[in-house]
């Protein structure tokens, strides 16, 4: 429970990728999101899964990025092996295998590095409706909550003698009964009470609210932007093969 | 029969929250654990039946490992009753609610008919055995948890925040029922902030701080020791502050009202 925690949760940091300015950490994402994509040789996936890692580690996540990538590592043995029954040789199914850990990487790279607050930001800049931004926003923000949550249920009825880990499969699903009812209740009580303390706060009293920072890109923004779209678009000629 | 052997537990996100802690609790014993958000307390809590496992050091629960035994195993002996109600109720009637955990510890259909009705009863809680745990009041459903604990008669009991938005009566038959268990030879230990609830009881007090404890020592001693509450961000309790006020002298102080208005009468009769 706490790892999985661990490795999908925002937390706060001052490396040199966290304080870029959201849309900056954004477009990179997006790049190495569609290099995955298009990789299609093992050179290929080895280069988007290093650039990867390469920001990961100037992000001081690695080693939570690489446990996001273990975690989706068991999706890809399906994918691995589904491939591979319908046809494709090894290298094909592998590569088709590792590029799925690769997307997941370069999404989870955007979320880890990137606050709530920024997410917000982010998506008014980009002229999403305020209910929109605000509904999303804060479901993203109730997930770690959600997380403390079910981690305080379990512990609670585990002290009351439930044994997840007894019984067979049946057994064990109806075992959840204690965890997901709570869950679903505290979650349902939380969002109530938010509603009415959001309201009591005037919100949506006006159409368009101000906020306490807008977004600026600063120089090193500018320049790591420029700098990421230039390698961004020599890989992708690369990688097409349109290089000659 | 709770022992800890210098713990130290370090959360899985690199929180040190225990600092290399050694203590006891015995049978029979009454003690509170007190401190300032964030000190450590409810970390120490799961600890005792083993929910958390020390990073470093040993817990021993009558003479067990909890390395070495499942959390219901000790759960058995150690009751453990969580803060936030919400996070425990899940059944659609009050009285499957408290056979739960009597189920689970495998107890006999005539056994558990038995316990339910007793904890129900015991608790107040009869009249709405088969109303949906979710239509109950705050301070019931925060009842209904304890009775869903003690119905499988642990030895120990251990409780995290009992009084938050409990109201004066239920506060006092928390108290009352508190003193009953003592009486049969129970341990309980309370994790409190409610100093005025805890102090007519006078308790002995372990201080936690930063994940140590900082003393542990009978509440008369604690509550007295104006550095040591700075430490601890704690405020004295009112009869406290009465005692200190009208000069009592010699460290004396009122453990309820009727001690202190004995000792107003008597001062007055003289004067
Ligand atoms: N799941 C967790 N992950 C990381 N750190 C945690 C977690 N739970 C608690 N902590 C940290 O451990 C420390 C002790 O927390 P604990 O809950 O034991 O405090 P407490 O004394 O019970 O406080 P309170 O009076 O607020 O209930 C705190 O610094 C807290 O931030
Ligand atoms: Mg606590």
């Amino acid at each position: 429970m706490y790892w999985v925690a661990n490795a999908f949760i925002f937390r706060r940091g001052d490396s040199p990728i966290h304080i870029l300015d959201p849309r900056i950490k954004l477009l990179i994402s997006i790049e190495l999101f569609a290099l995955s994509l298009i990789s299609s040789t093992l050179i290929h996936i080895g280069i988007s899964l290093a650039a990867i890692f390469t920001i990961a580690a100037l992000a001081k996540i690695l080693k939570r990025v690489y446990r996001t990538l273990m975690f989706s590592a068991g999706f890809s043995v399906l994918i691995f092996v589904i491939n591979f029954l319908v046809g494709y040789s090894i290298i094909t199914s592998f590569v088709l295998a590792v590029r799925f850990v690769a997307i997941v990487g370069s999404t989870s790279l955007f979320f880890l590095t990137t606050s709530p607050d920024e997410l917000e930001y982010v998506l008014r800049w980009f002229k999403v409706p305020q209910d929109v931004v605000f509904a999303f926003v804060t479901a993203v923000r109730f997930v770690p909550v959600l997380m403390l949550d079910a981690i305080q249920i379990m512990d609670a009825q585990k002290s009351r003698g439930l044994e997840l880990e007894k019984g067979n499969f049946i057994n064990r699903i109806r075992k959840l009964a204690p965890i997901l009812i709570p869950l679903v209740v505290t979650a349902v009580i939380r969002s109530s009470e938010l509603a009415e303390a959001m309201e009591a706060r005037a919100y949506g009293a006006v159409k368009k609210p101000t906020s306490l920072y807008t977004l600026t890109l600063k120089k090193r923004d500018k320049l790591v932007g420029i700098a990421s779209i230039m390698l961004f678009t020599t890989l992708l000629l690369y990688f097409l093969n349109l290089t000659g | 029969m709770i022992e800890f052997n210098s713990v130290t537990y370090i959360h899985p996100a690199g929180v040190k929250a225990l600092d290399d802690i050694t203590v006891k609790f015995g049978q029979g014993e009454l003690v509170a654990i007190v401190g300032a958000n964030g000190a450590g307390k409810t970390t120490l809590v799961k600890h005792m039946n083993g929910l958390l496992k020390p990073t470093k050091g040993t817990v021993k629960v009558f003479g067990y490992d909890t390395t070495q035994q499942t959390v219901a195993s000790l759960s058995r002996r150690v009751g453990v009753v969580f803060q936030n109600s919400d996070h425990q109720l899940f059944s659609d009637t009050v009285e499957h609610e408290v056979e739960f955990g009597l189920r689970n510890f495998g107890f006999s259909h005539e056994v558990v008919k038995q316990r339910v009705d007793w904890a129900l009863r015991f608790f107040g809680l009869n009249e709405y055995a088969t109303t949906s745990p979710m239509m109950l009041s705050g301070g019931e459903k925060k009842r209904l948890c304890l009775a869903a604990v003690l119905a499988w008669d642990p030895d120990v009991l251990v409780l995290d925040e009992p009084t938050v938005g409990q109201d004066l009566l239920n506060k006092e038959k928390l108290e009352q029922i508190i003193r009953l268990l003592l009486t049969q030879g129970k341990t309980v230990i309370l994790v409190s902030h409610d100093i005025e609830f805890l102090w007519p009881m006078q308790p002995r007090t372990i201080v936690m701080s930063r994940g140590k404890i900082i003393a542990d020592k009978p509440a008369s001693k604690v509550f007295t020791d104006d550095s040591l509450l700075a430490e601890a961000r704690l405020i004295k309790p009112q009869l406290v502050e009465l005692a200190q006020r009208l000069n009592v002298g010699d460290g004396e102080v009122f453990d309820n009202i009727y001690t202190a208005k004995k000792w107003i009468l008597d001062r007055f009769r003289c004067a």
